[in-house]
């Protein structure tokens, strides 16, 4: 399916079977050969689960997989739903190492320390590549934990200048269930981290089309607990934000929080806090963490299209004419590119940079959980060297 | 700032409620924020405080991360060329110590032979004045080959080559001949020797045991102004101690470990009657440690020093068989007046023409009548069907041979029961066992004249 030169080390697929069995032989006889040495998918909440794990374990015989659900993938071929898509490493290019973390209440410095080490010294064994400098983590959290935040800093402190960027699990817009995948099972209320030490040069990047807008709203109060709005400026959040974008409460859906989004404004830069649903008692809930006090500004977008295409051609710049690209893309950035019906374009934009990735219901950029960007990691090409 | 916009359409009909409204807006947008500005400040564990805190330190906390490693990378660095120093430097200290081990060996080679055309000489009716200058050969030779055979065992020991090779002996086997040795070197210095001999079987390598006494002993003599030494054992819980006391001039309290090291005397001043490497004491320091046999020392200064080891006894159960036993009758010399050298047929087996031609002169010089050759055809070609009475063979005869303990066996399916010596450069304790468990007898070389006279004495006599 896929044409990566054979240098890269990367190899993608995806499969559209809904039997979680076809679709698991699918990608194996895309993706296998001797030299695999570590799968990472990403597949729709519609599966049902416990099967397609079954289904995985035996396709790829004992090859180490890590994954998530989705809000929606990218498959090679562009945005799609209902499939699963997966990547293939090369072991010759590729050390990869995971960790599951299940206790995401108590993950403090004093394990998140030693489960870095050990991953460091686990890649460092299979002497792919130095780990200083050669290393980056990817993390898959569930989406609905509310504990990314703390995770994450938790995460960031002890991975010290080992960039670090990922998605929390989605499951097509139910906010029920999202799964992340580890050890041969999916699992809730917990985070995957993904260990990479290669030798290709690598970027890892995340980008966002918002502009600020004048309006700010105060959080007046705030359940934090459970990432709630209750007030904004004094009044009911969810009729303050209505007013806002001058429609009616009833009529609030996630395409309107994708084309209105409000932002906190720290450090000299917008950091996106997505709204995830209206309550019965009018408050919003937030896709991260919200506290009394902290300040919305109103995001305008900006065109979605024209800020990936010029994102896609900086990393590709840099790296060289066809890099690999594994996206973390906020489910928003799709509904609002599917209320502006450039979802096709998006997708011959994503192809033609072979990306592959998924919706998420949050982004990880170096220990930060935010939103509505497109966060990811772009691969060059070996040194011909190599080849 | 636009912060009430939304408010701001009801400012034209600013009616009282409408502003009381606004008014209770703002206190609650001010009480949000002083809150906040308030928990701001103090460290939270929050899940909005934990993201705010990533986006702040993230910059600064990398910039910092980056200088520390930067800083450890140095240190990284310095760190490994230190150790690529050390590991040269390591290399350099293996590579002299396993020259040393050669140089050592291949040295001994030519001095044996040198030893034995030595003593060859001796035996020849000279003039008065050659006769002194032999003997100052044979003695400088002797010098040489002890300093030599010192520096042997200490890069041997040094290179983790020699090994301990555990036996029960009568502790007498070892003191009565030391004790003979040195009375006589005592008496040279006008010194005397008390002995106090014990039957005690002890459990040891009779080899490394004599040298550890026998640097105890030499020290005593070296040091030893006037006086008298002493080696005597006492009977302890845990083993016997074999002491060696002199009268000398003792030992410093802060010197007693550092003469345990390589070339350091207690006593610089006496150095004219030392011609030793002064790593005699680092020698039986290896060697007891090796052995596991504790060395002590005690001494008064102006009034002697007290050197022991201590040695487990031997199980009592262990067979009387071993040739250690065997070799107790070794130092009785008086008895071998009548010669028993005299006559006897021995045969030489060395692929060396010079030890052939050494041992031939050596051997002959005492009376026997000797057949040597580089190999065994050689020699039945040139015995003329006589039964040889003892097999003196090279263990190392050519790298694409049989060794020697092969040979002899061959040669003794022929001869059976001929008494056999092999003789070897190669201080391995499994090479010393081989021979053992062979039945044969084993001599290091360079090859002490004196004790291949008294073994072959004793060979001779029992199989008389």
């Amino acid at each position: 399916m896929t044409i990566a030169p054979k240098n890269s080390g990367i190899q993608t697929a995806a499969s559209n079977q809904l039997n979680p069995f076809q679709a698991a032989r699918e990608l194996a006889q895309q993706l296998g050969h001797e030299h695999l040495g570590f799968v990472l998918f990403f597949c729709s909440a519609e599966y049902r689960l416990e099967e397609l794990a079954t289904a995985l374990d035996g396709a790829f015989d004992k090859v180490p997989m890590s994954g998530c659900t989705t809000a929606g993938e990218i498959t090679p071929q562009g945005y799609d739903r209902g499939s699963v898509v997966a990547i293939g490493f090369d072991r010759r290019v590729f050390a990869i190492e995971t960790a599951l973390i299940n206790d995401l209440e108590h993950f403090d410095l004093s394990r998140a320390q030693p489960l870095v080490d050990s991953l460091l010294e686990r890649c460092r064994q299979q002497a792919v590549a130095p780990v200083n400098e050669h290393s980056f983590v990817l993390t898959l959290l569930d989406g609905l934990s509310s504990r990314e935040e703390q995770v994450l800093a938790t995460l960031d402190a002890a991975l010290g200048r080992i960039p670090s960027f990922g998605g929390s699990a989605g499951d097509d817009n139910h906010l029920a269930h999202t799964h992340v995948y580890a050890n041969g099972q999916f699992h809730t209320r917990a985070a995957v981290v993904v260990m990479i030490n290669t030798r290709l040069p690598f970027e890892v990047f995340s980008t966002h089309h918002l502009e600020p807008l004048a309006h700010k709203l105060v959080v007046t109060n705030a359940d934090r607990e459970r990432r709630r709005v209750l007030e904004l400026n004094g009044l009911p959040a969810a009729e303050v934000y209505a007013a806002l974008v001058n429609c009616h409460v009833d009529a609030l859906s996630p395409s309107i929080f994708a084309q209105h989004p409000l932002a906190v404004y720290i450090g000299g830069q917008h950091y996106i806090r997505s709204i995830q649903r209206v309550n019965e008692d009018a408050s919003l809930t937030f896709y991260c963490a919200v506290e009394t006090g902290i300040v919305l500004t109103a995001m305008r977008p900006a065109p979605l299209l024209l800020d990936l295409e010029v994102m896609l051609q900086r990393v590709q710049q840099r790296l060289g004419a066809t890099p690999t690209i594994i996206g973390c893309d906020c489910f928003l950035r799709r509904m609002a590119l599917e209320s502006l019906q450039q979802l096709d374009q998006a997708s011959s934009l994503l192809r033609h940079a072979r990306v592959v990735g998924f919706n998420t219901y949050g982004e990880q950029h170096h220990g930060m959980h935010v939103n509505q960007t497109f966060t990811g990691v772009a691969f060059g090409a070996l040194p011909t060297s190599g080849g | 700032m636009a912060l009430f916009q939304l408010a701001a359409d009801s400012d034209t009909a600013a009616d009282d409620a409408t502003l009381r409204e606004e008014n209770r807006r703002l206190r609650k947008v001010c009480q949000a924020l002083m809150e906040r500005v308030e928990s701001g400040s103090s460290p939270s564990n929050a899940p909005y405080a934990a993201f705010e805190r990533s986006v702040l330190l993230a910059e600064q906390v990398r910039e910092r991360t980056d200088a520390l490693h930067r800083t450890l990378d140095e240190l990284s660095q310095v760190n490994a060329r230190l150790l690529a120093a050390n590991a040269e430097a390591e290399a350099a200290n293996l590579s002299k110590t396993k020259f040393l081990a050669a140089v050592s060996h291949d040295l001994l080679q030519p001095l044996n032979a040198a030893r034995l055309f030595a003593s060859a000489l001796e035996t020849h009716a000279l003039p008065e004045a050659s006769q002194a200058l032999v003997g100052h050969i044979g003695r400088s030779l002797k010098d040489v080959e002890g300093l030599l055979g010192t520096l042997v065992d200490i890069s041997r020991l040094d290179a983790g080559v020699l090994h301990a090779d555990k036996a029960p002996f009568a502790v007498s086997t070892l003191l009565d001949a030391l004790a003979e040795e040195y009375r006589q070197v005592a008496a040279v210095r006008g010194l005397t020797l008390h002995y106090v001999p014990s039957s005690v079987v002890v459990d040891s390598d009779l080899a490394l045991l004599a040298r550890v006494v026998r640097n105890f002993l030499s020290n005593a003599v070296r040091y030893t102004e006037q006086g008298h030494l002493l080696l005597g054992c006492r009977r302890r819980a845990n083993g016997l101690e074999i002491m060696v006391g002199d009268t000398g001039p003792g030992i410093p309290e802060p010197q007693r470990q550092a003469i345990f090291l390589e070339f350091r005397r207690a006593n610089q001043s006496q150095s004219s009657h030392s011609r030793g490497l002064g790593l005699g004491l680092a020698i039986v320091d290896r060697i007891s440690t090796m052995l596991e046999h504790p060395v002590t020392l005690a001494s008064q200064l102006g009034y002697g020093s007290l050197f022991s080891v201590l040695i487990p006894y031997a199980a009592p159960s262990t067979g009387a068989s071993s040739v250690a036993y065997a070799q107790k009758s070794w130092p009785e010399s008086e008895r071998w007046q009548h010669n028993p050298l005299q006559g006897c047929v021995i045969w030489v087996i060395d692929d060396d023409p010079a030890i052939i031609e050494g041992m031939q002169a050596l051997l002959g010089s005492w009376g026997c009548r000797v057949r040597a050759a580089a190999t065994v055809s050689a020699l039945e070609a040139a015995s003329d069907g006589e039964r040889p009475a003892v097999l003196l063979v090279d263990y190392h005869l050519g790298d694409h041979r049989e060794n020697g303990i092969d040979l002899a066996a061959r040669l003794r399916r022929r001869y059976p029961g001929l008494a056999t010596v092999v003789i070897t450069a190669n201080h391995e304790a499994a090479l010393k066992r081989a021979t053992r468990e062979a039945g044969m007898h084993c001599l290091l070389k360079p090859l002490k004249p004196l004790r291949l006279k008294m073994l072959l004495g004793a060979l001779l006599e029992s199989h008389a």
